[in-house]
């Protein structure tokens, strides 16, 4: 086998990896949720690296633009804004180990079905990414349909939020 | 001659009444643009199913400018026609159901494009497109299930179903990635092309993208296991909403997982029919054995629309071994639609007009209610598939075709819960009837919707006696599309 010749990129997709999913446990799993939501940003900044690794540049540059420079960052503010004796404290009960249980074996069976279908050889591709152009272009012209079904999704998505948000004078029955 | 482009027309309709409706608010006051916007609503979808009777009946050639993303097929057709159909009756009955809510402008916006979410989705051949209108169809629904804001059961259903909704896209999404990763395109004639030359030990990775996307669309077809939200869902939400989850957004759910499965089916070397036919005949049990125990009437509905989903459901089983599969999905999803949607609507009207959704409301309602419980009547009586009702010409249609594919027990298994079925259906009838009412008053049905409810329970006997045309319409659309794959 191969499989000597690239522990470089190996190497590196295995810090990634155990950056990405033990900053994603810790937060879920942290008690201050300012620590939860740095620690996702930091998952996100993984799943960026994820994605340099596999030569898509634009999606790293995309994910780390929109998760961590907008979501990430909102979501510290509303913890920020937002008193603790607000948040609803969840007590861990059955449900907790149920779930574990459930993940663990989800991954058992995603991690079997990816090694038998024999992905287990790492390469290094030799094409080159598309640019940003041509991903532009695609975007407007191939798929002009589906980003302007996207616009309508995010202008619903605007009204329905400020429909929800919106204090009424009057309570409605 | 002249093509019409249905899809292209429709959404450009409906995204811009959908727009600009909440920009009336400010431009004709709120309290003109209630009224306004429920009327230009109600013209917008009748526009569209103007559109799509004269595309259905073949009257001008349909053709697509953009077939690669959208498919101008008669199936599509189909489906939209369903759901504007639900959409429209839903809209008019809305008309006094929603009065009293301050934002119903906003209401009628989210209306529409929940519509052409399902529309865009009725007519998609493209992985992306189908996610994007899958997007466009939910997000509205959350916020309509959360609608009556003040109310916690409102707010309970509209999490709930929030979370599950978000979830179901994210294994959506999941299992679409896992496709395109194997095929290396979006487009699913491409897909079908690409998969059927991937080597031997790939085929487990598609079987797995298989489930990821039974699960994700499972949650909005309310097949077991994943039918937990519904009853919750259905009994707060607003009652009009209700009906348009379960007559139109469940169809619009099928339609796609036809589209994607059609092309799967092929490919798969494991018996994808034989793990759809036991969660086929589990869901239908599960909602029928639940049903009979429910006390309020919207629950009740609920497991129902659960059940009826798994009847459903059969179409997709038989999909590679029976012609008559396809056909008799589609005509039990125009028929199940009415008659959900009648009985949802007159569920909305005693629940308008009395507050009240237990069961045992329902005492004497023949006396108080006349039309209402006469359509409540002809609606149950034809999801049970009483004849000459609509509900049991497709019915036959699809228990044929189940024993046409070779799933003769799965027939079988329909035809028991049918029997079952008739437990909880006939009791609403019974009390309506037969028992007496609590206050002997009679109420006073408001104009619209005793209209819709005569005009669906007209729809409901007419197909059912003269079952010819709207059966040829299905099977037209599923011959089109089985000949193109």
């Amino acid at each position: 086998m191969r499989r000597a010749v690239h522990t470089m990129p190996e190497a590196l997709f295995l810090a990634v990896a155990v950056i990405t999913i033990a900053s994603a446990i810790l937060a879920l799993e942290s008690r201050e949720l300012v620590y939860g939501a740095v620690a996702l940003a930091v998952s996100f900044l993984g799943v960026a690296a994820v994605f340099v690794l596999l030569d898509a540049i634009f999606l790293a540059v995309m994910q780390v633009l929109v998760y961590i420079g907008s979501i990430a960052v909102l979501i510290i503010f509303v913890v920020m804004l937002v008193r603790r004796e607000k948040w609803v404290s969840m007590p861990a009960g059955k449900e907790r180990i149920l779930g574990v249980i459930a993940s663990v074996s989800l991954l058992a069976f995603v991690g079997f079905v990816v090694l038998d279908s024999g992905l287990t050889e790492t390469f290094i591709s030799t094409v080159t990414p598309p640019s940003f152009f041509e991903i532009g272009r695609q975007l407007v012209t191939e798929y002009g349909l589906s980003l302007q079904i996207l616009g309508l999704v995010l202008a619903l998505a605007v009204i329905g939020a400020l429909t929800m948000a919106k204090v009424e004078a009057t309570r409605n029955k | 001659m002249a093509k019409l482009d249905i899809p292209l027309i429709l959404i450009g309709a409906l995204a811009s009444a959908a727009l600009l409706i909440p920009a009336l608010d400010v431009g004709l006051g709120k309290a003109r643009n209630a009224k306004f916007s429920g009327y230009f609503t109600l013209l917008i979808l009748a526009f569209a199913l103007l559109i799509l009777t004269i595309g259905g009946l073949g009257l001008v050639p349909l053709d697509s400018s953009v077939p690669n993303l959208v498919q101008n097929d008669l199936l599509g057709v189909f489906f939209s026609f369903v759901v504007i159909l639900v959409a429209l009756l839903v809209t008019v009955t809305s008309f006094d159901y929603m009065k009293d809510n301050p934002n119903v402008s906003i209401y009628y916006s989210l209306l529409l494009f929940t519509s052409l979410g399902m529309v865009v989705l009725s007519f998609a051949v493209d992985l992306l497109m189908i996610f994007v209108a899958w997007e466009l169809m939910s997000l509205p629904t959350f916020i309509l299930a959360g609608f009556k804001k003040g109310d916690k059961l409102s707010n309970e259903a509209a999490v709930k179903y929030f979370i599950l909704g978000a979830l179901s896209s994210g294994v959506l999404l999941y299992g679409m990635s896992i496709i395109f990763g194997l095929s290396g395109s979006t487009n699913l004639n491409v897909v079908l092309n690409s998969l059927t030359n991937i080597s031997p030990n790939m085929i487990p990775l598609a079987g797995f993208g298989a489930v990821m996307l039974i699960a994700g669309f499972g949650l909005k077809l309310s097949i077991v296991p994943f039918h937990m939200w519904i009853p919750d869902a259905y009994e707060g939400a607003p009652t009009t909403v209700s009906a348009l989850l379960s007559a139109a957004t469940k169809k619009a759910g099928f339609v796609a997982a036809i589209r994607v499965f059609a092309v799967l089916f092929p490919l798969l070397r494991f018996d994808l029919s034989m793990s759809l036919a036991i969660i086929a005949l589990a869901t239908m049990t599960l909602g029928n054995l639940s049903a009979l125990t429910q006390k309020s009437i919207t629950r009740m509905l609920a497991y129902s629309s659960i059940a009826q989903g798994g009847y459903l459901l059969i179409g997709l089983v038989v999909l590679p071994t029976s012609t008559l599969g396809l056909s008799g999905l589609l005509y039990h999803s125009l028929n199940h639609a009415l008659l959900q949607a009648t009985a949802f609507i007159a569920a909305a009207v005693v629940r308008y007009k009395t507050s009240k959704t237990s069961i045992s409301s329902y005492n004497g309602l023949a006396r108080v209610m006349p039309i209402t419980a006469f359509s409540l009547m002809i609606a149950l009586l034809g999801l049970v598939g009483i004849p000459p009702l609509n509900g049991f010409w497709s019915k036959l249609v699809l228990f044929t075709a189940a024993a046409d594919g070779g799933f003769a027990w799965l027939a079988l298994g329909g035809l028991v819960n049918t029997a079952i079925s008739l437990g909880y259906y006939g009791i609403i009838v019974k009390r309506m009837y037969m028992d007496e009412p609590a206050e002997k008053v009679s109420i006073k049905e408001p104009f619209a919707m005793a209209a819709v409810l005569l005009i669906t329970s007209a729809i409901i006997i007419l197909t059912g006696i003269f079952p010819g045309p709207v059966f040829e319409f299905a099977s037209r659309a599923s011959t089109q599309f089985l000949s193109g794959i």
